[in-house]
């Protein structure tokens, strides 16, 4: 892209200037589509899990009805309440918005194409998602709404301590990698699935659990979302936004899920590696890539169907109890494991393949089970064949 | 110390089982009926496309109202139970005619099982549907069964008047009305005959 700009003529600053602003729109477009998308696949997914059609009307099956619902919200009222901080009220949003967009830069949608590969990749994706708690302390706090200021505390409180177990359990698979940059740590996996991050040892396996669960947390997603809970505080910290301010959070909440999923790609599943015969093809790096991170947002989507939602006593504790020593039981391990098998690569190998047998029992059990469920739901409600109870 | 651990198995368990339903709920087919599109007058189409023990409108709903005017014997026994008033009728003279049902069967009164004569006939039958409140009190008086609840409830309207239903039409009304003043004619000319007569013989018995 800067060299075709060269070729026009420019001067070397332009161009570059010119080809930071055309990158940076065409990925915010990319992913405000994406956005929106998401929300017809969380409606429709949601749907089958509660046995019944999502939103199937506007468009074949309903795929524009992310459109319909971003045109309705541009067309709201654009209410400032009296009394709020008009300059904090205005900006909050885009704080938000901010915080999420801006690790796309680091994001290695395959091998080789990324934006920017920052060596300090991955401490500087965790440092702008930080933005997102002044975003919603800022939306809270100018509401000039008692419960939106509760929400907004909460929610910072969540985000916060969440980030730490996020952190420690990103810390095993930089000590794997020995590098924080993201190319870095996509390299230091394979394509086999035993080569993934995630099973390369016992550690590495509850150190993924931790980072799951602490990212679920930081995207304000159920189990965790009890800062916009509906029935607890409205709307929690954007009760007071309408119209396209509104759309705004919404949008980055939902970036942010795609965002997570693909960290989760990225760090622990191998995001975009490929077999040694295709390795160079970066659009199939891209489709696997993609693919692993849906496979990732769908099973976020599973869980919300799935869980209650916490209460911020139980939040907490959750959090300082026992993911924190769970994070510093996985990292000492990690790190005296790889003390002790430093010289025995196949040692490590055998173990990674050892863990991801175990993984598939787990899942085969799990295959079962369902099984077992979906005999149990076809069953007519009131049909003598029924168990009972 | 024990209670910590236990905690994190439950948790793991509960999870484990509680994803295993919802992932089965995704494959099994949704109980959602696409109403508009998906006929749900009768139990068949519904009972052939969804497997559970989703049924259609049953046969015996309190729907709109329907009169079969050839049952009617225009008695007005259905605007007497009416408790709102929503149903006007008015009657006029006709000749005495037996009822027949659509397969030729001789209709019989429900209450007193002799043969329904018709003896009136109505010149206005109208029912009321926007105070009507589906109670059924007139169809269980009508004597004939000829006023009747039906299966159907999309009857919205674009006006307050139109949800009244008038049963009987202008011409039906103008023929049971001409036939009605026939029937007067004819009564008075008889008696008219009758009474001439009677003064003939009154005469010849003077003489």
């Amino acid at each position: 892209m800067e060299s075709l700009l060269l070729g026009l003529g420019l001067s070397v600053l332009s161009a570059k200037v010119l080809n930071a602003i055309i990158i940076g729109v065409i990925i915010l477009l990319v992913f405000v589509t994406i956005g929106g998308i998401l929300t017809w696949v969380e409606r429709r997914v949601s749907g089958f899990i509660q046995s019944r059609l999502g939103p199937n009307r506007v468009g074949p099956q309903g795929v524009l009805q992310w459109v319909a619902d971003g045109v309705k919200l541009i067309f709201k009222e654009d209410l400032i309440p009296d009394g709020s901080d008009r300059i904090l009220f205005r900006i909050a949003p885009y704080f938000c918005l901010i915080g999420v967009f801006c690790t796309l830069v680091v994001m290695p949608w395959g091998t080789g194409v990324i934006v920017a590969d920052l060596n300090v990749g991955l401490f500087y994706f965790i440092s702008i998602t930080s933005l997102v708690v002044i975003g919603v302390l800022m939306a809270g706090w100018s509401s000039n709404n008692k419960w939106s200021l509760l929400g907004g505390m909460r929610a910072a409180a969540q985000i916060v301590s969440y980030e730490i177990p996020v952190g420690m359990g990103l810390l095993v698979p930089i000590l794997i990698a020995g590098t924080l940059s993201m190319q870095g740590i996509v390299g230091a996996q394979g394509w086999l699935p035993w080569d993934w991050m995630l099973f390369k040892s016992p550690f590495t396996v509850i150190s993924f659990i931790i980072f799951f669960i602490g990212s679920l947390a930081e995207a304000n997603r159920i189990p965790f979302d009890l800062p916009e809970a509906e029935s607890e505080l409205v709307s929690g910290y954007c009760t007071e936004y309408s119209g396209f301010r509104y759309a705004v959070f919404f949008l980055s909440e939902w970036a942010n899920l795609f965002v997570m999923g693909g960290l989760t790609t990225v760090v622990y599943l191998g995001g975009g590696n490929l077999p040694g015969i295709v390795a160079d093809n970066a659009i199939l790096s891209v489709v696997v890539f993609g693919i692993k991170t849906s496979v990732v947002v769908f099973v976020v989507m599973w869980i919300r169907w799935t869980l209650p939602r916490f209460r911020i006593d139980q939040l907490m504790k959750l959090s300082w109890k026992y993911l924190l020593p769970g994070a510093f039981l996985a990292f000492f391990g990690q790190a005296i494991y790889m003390l002790l098998t430093w010289e025995y690569q196949k040692v490590q190998y055998a173990v990674a393949v050892v863990v991801f047998v175990l993984f598939l029992g787990v899942l085969l059990k799990f295959i079962k089970r369902v099984a077992v469920n979906i005999k149990e739901q076809k069953l007519p409600v009131n049909s003598p064949n029924a168990p009972l109870a | 110390m024990g209670g910590y651990f236990q905690n994190i198995k439950d948790g793991f368990q509960s999870v484990f089982e509680g994803m295993s339903v919802t992932l089965a709920s995704m494959f099994v087919r949704p109980v959602t009926v696409q109403y508009p599109e998906v006929d749900i007058s009768t139990n068949e189409t519904i009972s052939r496309n969804y497997k559970s023990t989703l049924m259609g409108m049953p046969p015996n709903y309190r729907g709109i109202l329907n009169v079969d005017l050839n049952l009617c014997t225009a008695c007005g026994l259905c605007q007497k139970a009416c408790p709102i008033e929503c149903i006007v009728i008015d009657n006029v003279k006709c000749d005495k005619t037996g009822l027949t049902d659509k397969d030729g069967v001789a209709v019989k009164n429900r209450f007193t099982q002799k043969e329904a004569l018709k003896t009136r006939a109505s010149t206005r039958f109208d029912i009321n549907m926007g105070k009507c409140m589906f109670c059924g009190l007139c169809v269980i008086a009508c004597p004939t069964t000829a006023i009747k609840h039906t299966n159907k409830f999309e009857f919205n309207q674009s006006s307050l008047e139109e949800l009244v239903l008038r049963f009987v039409s202008d011409e039906e009304r103008s023929k049971a009305e001409a036939r009605a003043n026939e029937i007067d004619e004819e009564a008075a000319r008889k008696k008219a005959e009758k009474a001439k007569k009677e003064e003939k013989a009154k005469e010849g018995e003077v003489e």
